[in-house]
């Protein structure tokens, strides 16, 4: 599991959703108080951190957003998503809305 | 598990994460060769899923994902934008007032010394 900073992340996972158009992207979004690798026991002070997880099948990313980033992040998450997912998703039919 | 209705799986999945908000967590899967996109909330003992492959669900997705990340990032649900930011200057704000505190109870005791 590879952790990024949040504007790597979301580059590799651009590059996940071109290079996957056969296969499925996953996306998990988790809150968690734990700080990784630096002390064993989580850390009861520690502030909430948002942690979001990429997995293509081979590769998986991850990122860590705080109270300051994750407004900038949250628009850029989702204008990639949607980028992603317009081109294949199905629009309505308006000949059937019509009957 | 699916939930037919976006309205009530946003209700519900809002409802897990206030109940247990460190074990809740909110997955997106993308299938792009059959174009098919599911969500799914849980905290490890209910699962809600929401089936789609239509175009105009993707507002849905935005609005959800917009709630779900300050929620798990600050705690808290953005009161339309503002909060998020305003939230952040507050506790800018009360920081150098903790240390000015600090500094005046100092030169206090250095007086009465």
């Amino acid at each position: 599991m590879v952790l990024l900073e949040p504007d790597p992340f979301l580059s590799e996972l651009h590059k996940m959703y071109e290079r996957n158009k056969s296969g499925t992207v996953w996306i998990t979004v988790k809150r968690t108080n734990m700080k990784p690798r630096k002390s064993k026991k989580p850390d009861p002070k520690a502030e909430y951190v948002c942690l979001i997880r990429a997995n293509d099948g081979k590769r998986h990313v991850s990122t860590t957003v705080g109270t300051t980033h994750y407004a900038k992040f949250s628009q850029s998450l989702v204008i990639i998503m949607k980028g992603a997912m317009a081109d294949t998703l199905k629009r309505k039919d308006k000949k059937k809305e019509n009957k | 598990m699916y939930v037919e209705d976006f309205e009530a799986f946003y209700e519900q999945a809002l409802g897990l994460f206030k109940a247990r908000p460190i074990e809740t967590r909110y997955s997106i899967k993308f299938r792009n060769s059959e174009g098919k996109l599911v969500l799914k909330v849980t905290d490890d003992r209910t699962c809600l899923k929401y089936k789609t492959d239509q175009q105009a669900d993707l507002k849905k997705l935005e609005r959800i994902t917009s709630i779900f990340l300050p929620l798990m990032a600050c705690g808290d649900l953005p009161a339309e934008g503002a909060s998020g930011p305003e939230a952040g200057q507050q506790q800018q704000q009360q920081q150098p007032a903790s240390g000015v505190q600090a500094g005046s109870t100092s030169k206090k005791a250095r007086r009465r010394g």
